[in-house]
């Protein structure tokens, strides 16, 4: 890999690092088994110390994880458990002290975690805060009701940039001063301020004693260099670009191990400052500063916006927004970037985004219409310079840098799962005649009942969470909880707007059509006759025919049909329902449509539906079109954007369009630009989000058979971005189908 | 034979598809609309179910669940199941439809049907937005769009009215008066020149190319924006001496804004089995890269700067 003689380059390094990072994910792969979610910096910890435990993810799901098994958190509570800022700013910092430190000579940045904490936070909820009364309703309609969901909204790293970890401690213990009576919260505060000086330091204690038994000169100045930078960092904010790359990755490990965050936000704007000073000073090469963000990038796959408008709508975009798709062009790793659309912000960078997608084929960037999420928020009653602040940092979310509490990407109702409570109340109903617009009328009264069981659950989870486990890791860089001593959860930030999706359009709108033309219009079923193929899986030759006469019409996603217009009527009716009123504590909730990873479980708890669908496959993604709509073939860009843009909530919160597209679509500059007006045109008629994916179908198929042959194969799974090897043959399967729907 | 019709968006006829994000059948992102009916029958025809003007029965075997509910309806006792294989006697189908109608699997599908103007262009007019930031519009393709002339030229104008940039993919094999009709509504012609040797066209096509040749010259000489399509079919018409002829025919024309050399592909090649025909061009390769770039560069030895390949 070396010569004894020369140095090695930056690409060579990269190279290096990038099969490291690959044998990483094998390895997570064999031990902690299938993952449906982001593909995640986390290492393993050394095999000494680990153990494999079953946990709950930050986003509610049961997963597998690996822990520490030499920590053991301290409870403060009957059940065994810790509560609360105090225990858990302690228990944090216990495990900060126990946690590896992480150092590879190649690598210019040091620092990566290797468990989370919250893994070892059992039992998860406070049972003393019972919200049993919530229960029955949260089952019925099986939702994902977000009380005790964790981070999710977009912290401002120029706070901390700004302050770096002593300005940080200086400023909790000040303002401990004017909040005594939130002694517990500042407790907890220090404790992680103090556990993370604590673990930054034992990393330039271990880059010192590397460096000096290292023998290769260029690795042993790296070593010294890291040593130098981690101590400057145990109290001081970062002066140069490499030590600003440095605090982030520390900021984002901890940030990670503490309960699963991940978001650097604006990078390209984050880093500017140090990246000019230093160019100007003729302290960094471009090439240089390439490296040192690979690296940072190769530490987390955080979510990241870049280009955008400034509060006044001036253009973000500027020489670092293209050194950080540069960074992992060379990379090509799993990465979660975005880049922001819009008439006056830079046409360039968009125009790059295209290009490496095309060329890299790893599912990135994905691309954000500036005009259509300003346009939407504002409608919840804030400013255009608000809006323009909110920023893309999450699968299919934005947020405030600092300001905003949303808890986005949690709440989830399932259309699909409402649907199926109203057709069986009405079909048990002696006293009704089934109808299609019974049903519907059924169908919008359980969806409003679901509605409000969430809003009851999120002000629930407002009036808690901070008492369990609070955000004391997110709270450092947002404005007001460490000033007012109130956990961002409780009221800590300036602005709560949070985020309730709907999934499974297509699922149901599909139903209702079907229902709509083959049980009524036509009479070719009885709805008895219908119940009984759910009931029986559509069973037989005559269930399979049944079954294919009810997908054989035109779908949602073929367009102008009336399946389009059922998709339209639930998005609109969710919407309204969403907004019409804010939680009884008055907090606002902000319509979306999204699954995230949810299309397999969702469709696990799920029998047969009316559109033709299996009992137990998955349901359809957020508010994309079943794949197979157009006729039994796959639909055409354009079909599923206009399908798309027409059930945007439209109040600044996405609803994605997941796009699988082949690489033979874009062989020249022409072809580059056709996808940038495909893109243009879908923002132009208010649509928000793009996720991307191109690939080979042959490829996805091969790779499907056996995954170890493309260990570097990565897809944009829904929002997040994975290697395909590391995911569930399911969710594999829901990926597989959209690319090759009727084939 | 087109009867007095009121209204440019009454006027009806026979398509086989209509394809969105259609990128290759001229500038920008395009619907395609695929009139049925073709004068030709190219040996390498990428829609074979577009030469026959009258509605054919396509049958997808993969797709067949063996459910027979077609044998009971059809008329004609035209479906067979023998040894579990599914069996369609064609000459005993009349493309009347039933089969396909009751067919939920999508394994029986008429292609041909019969659609007003005003159908055709609401469609069309869904993807308006990506029209507009791609610089794209309508194309007209089939089959061969002028064997429908009224419907054909109703349906530019009827697109031209509404503001959409308009394309005729034509074969350019038909009186010219058809053509001089529409040079009003069409923004940019697709022609394709198959070959330029009159008696290997007729074997390759069935038609000869004078008319064509000389159509191509009057649309030039009308000042008609135009782009040539010139399909690469190994060992059909891929000779030098075929190249060099379109070289020096092309050099002499004015407003030829576009060469396309088309490279033959084989994804078409199991539509002949499904519309019940026998494929021409059995095992026949297609050309690589270097064979296409070899004969664009005869082209460019023309000062054809604007030769690419598709």
């Amino acid at each position: 890999m070396e010569t004894v003689v020369g140095e090695l380059t930056y690409q060579q390094r990269l190279e290096a690092l990038h099969a490291l990072k690959l044998e990483q994910a094998r390895e997570k792969r064999e031990v902690i088994g299938p993952r449906d979610a982001d593909e995640q910096g986390l290492i393993l910890p050394p095999p000494e110390v680990r153990e494999v435990v079953e946990a709950i993810s930050g986003s509610g799901e049961v997963v597998r994880d690996v822990i520490i098994k030499t920590f053991k958190p301290k409870s403060n509570h009957p059940s065994g458990g810790f509560f609360g800022p105090k225990a858990t700013g302690e228990n944090f910092r216990r495990l900060l002290e126990v946690h590896p430190t992480y150092i590879q000579p190649l690598n210019s940045m040091a620092g990566v975690y290797m468990v989370n904490f919250n893994s070892y936070r059992q039992p998860g909820w406070n049972p003393d805060f019972d919200y049993s009364h919530l229960h029955e309703e949260q089952q019925k309609y099986k939702l994902v009701h977000g009380i005790g969901g964790l981070q999710h909204f977009c912290p401002d790293l120029t706070i901390g940039l700004e302050l770096g970890w002593g300005g940080l401690l200086e400023k909790v213990r000040h303002y401990r001063e004017v909040n005594p009576q939130a002694a517990d919260f500042y407790d907890g505060l220090e404790e992680v301020i103090l556990g993370i000086q604590g673990w930054i330091h034992r990393h330039a204690e271990e880059a010192r004693r590397m460096g000096e038994t290292e023998e290769r000169p260029q690795l042993r100045k790296n070593l010294e260099t890291i040593a130098d930078v981690c101590e400057r960092l145990v109290t001081d904010p970062p002066q140069t670009f490499r030590e600003a790359c440095q605090w982030l990755v520390f900021f984002q490990a901890a940030a990670k191990m503490y309960n699963g965050s991940g978001e650097w936000g604006q990078l390209d704007e984050l880093l500017r400052p140090y990246y000019e000073r230093d160019t100007a000073a003729g302290l960094l090469t471009d090439e240089e500063a390439i490296f040192h963000i690979a690296c940072l990038l190769l530490s987390e796959t955080a979510y990241i916006q870049l280009g955008g408008p400034d509060a006044e709508g001036h253009d973000l975009t500027s020489p670092a927004s293209f050194l950080v798709l540069e960074a992992i062009h060379r990379l090509k790793i799993p990465a979660n970037i975005a880049i922001r659309v819009g008439d006056d912000l830079g046409p360039h960078l968009f125009r790059r985004g295209v290009e490496i997608l095309f060329e890299d084929r790893i599912g990135f960037p994905k691309f954000l219409g500036d005009q259509s999420v300003n346009e939407g928020f504002i409608k919840n009653g804030y400013p255009l310079e608000l809006a323009r602040q909110r920023i893309y940092s999450g699968c299919h979310w934005l947020a405030i840098p600092g300001r905003e509490y949303t808890l986005n990407d949690i709440v989830k109702i399932d259309f699909a799962a409402v649907f199926d409570v109203a057709l069986r109340e009405m079909m048990a109903d002696a006293t009704v005649t089934p109808g299609v617009e019974e049903l519907w009328r059924r169908f919008e009264k359980h969806l409003r009942r679901a509605v409000e069981v969430i809003a009851e659950g999120l002000d629930f989870h407002l009036e808690h969470m901070h008492e369990v486990f609070p955000e004391l890791y997110l709270d450092l860089f947002c404005y007001g909880p460490v000033e007012k001593g109130l956990d961002a959860t409780h009221g800590g930030v300036e602005y709560y707007n949070l985020c309730c999706d709907g999934s499974s359009l297509a699922t149901v709108a599909d139903s209702f059509v079907a229902l709509e033309q083959r049980v009524e219009r036509e009479g070719r079923l009885s709805w008895q006759e219908m119940m009984y193929y759910l009931e029986t899986d559509w069973a037989g030759p005559e269930g399979e025919r049944a079954r294919l006469m009810m997908r054989n019409l035109p779908r949602f996603g073929s367009g102008g049909s009336r399946a389009d217009e059922w998709a339209v009527r639930i998005s609109q009716t969710f919407t309204r329902l969403v907004k019409q009123n804010p939680t009884p504590q008055g907090f606002n909730m902000i319509p979306g449509l999204f699954s995230w990873a949810k299309v397999v479980d969702f469709g696990k708890a799920l029998g047969a539906t009316p559109n033709g669908r299996y009992a137990y496959a998955p349901v359809s993604h957020g508010p994309n079109p079943d794949p197979g709509f157009n006729n039994g073939k796959g639909g055409t860009p354009t079909q599923m954007a206009v399908a798309v843009a027409a059930v945007q909530p439209g109040y600044g919160n996405t609803a994605p369009l997941q796009l699988d597209l082949d690489p033979g679509l874009v062989r020249s500059e022409e072809g580059v630009a056709k996808i940038e007006a495909l893109l243009q045109g879908y923002f132009d008629m208010g649509g928000t989000l793009v996720n991307i994916n191109v690939l080979n179908k042959e490829q996805i198929l091969e790779a499907h058979k056996d995954p170890s042959k493309y260990p570097d194969l990565i897809v944009r799974v829904t929002g997040f971005s994975a290697y395909f090897a590391n995911l569930s043959e399911e969710l594999r399967q829901v990926v597989v189908d959209r690319m090759v729907a009727g084939e | 034979m087109a009867h007095h019709v009121s209204r440019i968006t009454d006027h009806t006829g026979t398509i086989f598809d209509i394809e969105r994000f259609a990128i290759h059948d001229g500038p920008g992102i395009r619907t395609t609309v695929f009139l049925k009916g073709c004068p030709l029958h190219c040996l390498w025809c990428h829609n074979p179910e577009g030469i026959s003007r009258q509605p054919q029965l396509v049958f997808t075997p993969l797709r067949c669940i063996g459910c027979g509910h077609c044998l009971v309806v059809c008329p004609q006792g035209a479906h067979q199941l023998l040894d579990g294989r599914h069996l369609i006697d064609r000459e005993r189908c009349r493309a009347c439809g039933a089969c396909a109608e009751g067919c939920y699997a999508g394994a029986l599908e008429l292609a041909g049907r019969q659609v007003t103007v005003a159908e055709v262009l609401e469609e069309v007019l869904r993807d308006r937005a990506f029209y507009e930031t791609s610089g794209g519009g309508m194309t007209l393709s089939g089959g061969e769009p002028l064997a429908q002339y009224s419907f054909t030229r109703a349906l530019l104008q009827a697109a031209q009215a509404e503001g959409v940039h308009t394309a005729l993919d034509t074969s350019g094999f038909a009186p010219w008066r058809r053509l001089e009709g529409l040079l009003g509504y069409v923004d940019l012609v697709l022609y394709d020149v198959k070959h330029m040797d009159c008696e290997r066209h007729m074997a390759l096509t069935g038609v000869s190319n004078e008319r064509i040749l000389d159509n191509l010259r009057r649309l030039d000489g009308a000042g008609q924006p135009i782009w040539i399509r010139i399909p690469l079919i190994p060992g059909q018409n891929d000779e030098d001496a075929n190249y060099h002829a379109l070289g020096q025919f092309l050099a002499g024309l004015k407003h030829v804004e576009r060469i396309e050399i088309l490279r033959y592909h084989r994804l078409a090649e199991s539509k002949y089995a499904n519309i019940g025909w026998v494929y021409p061009l059995q095992g026949l390769k297609p050309p690589t890269e270097e064979r296409a770039e070899s004969r664009r560069r005869i082209l460019l030895s023309y000062g054809l700067s604007q030769t690419i390949v598709g």
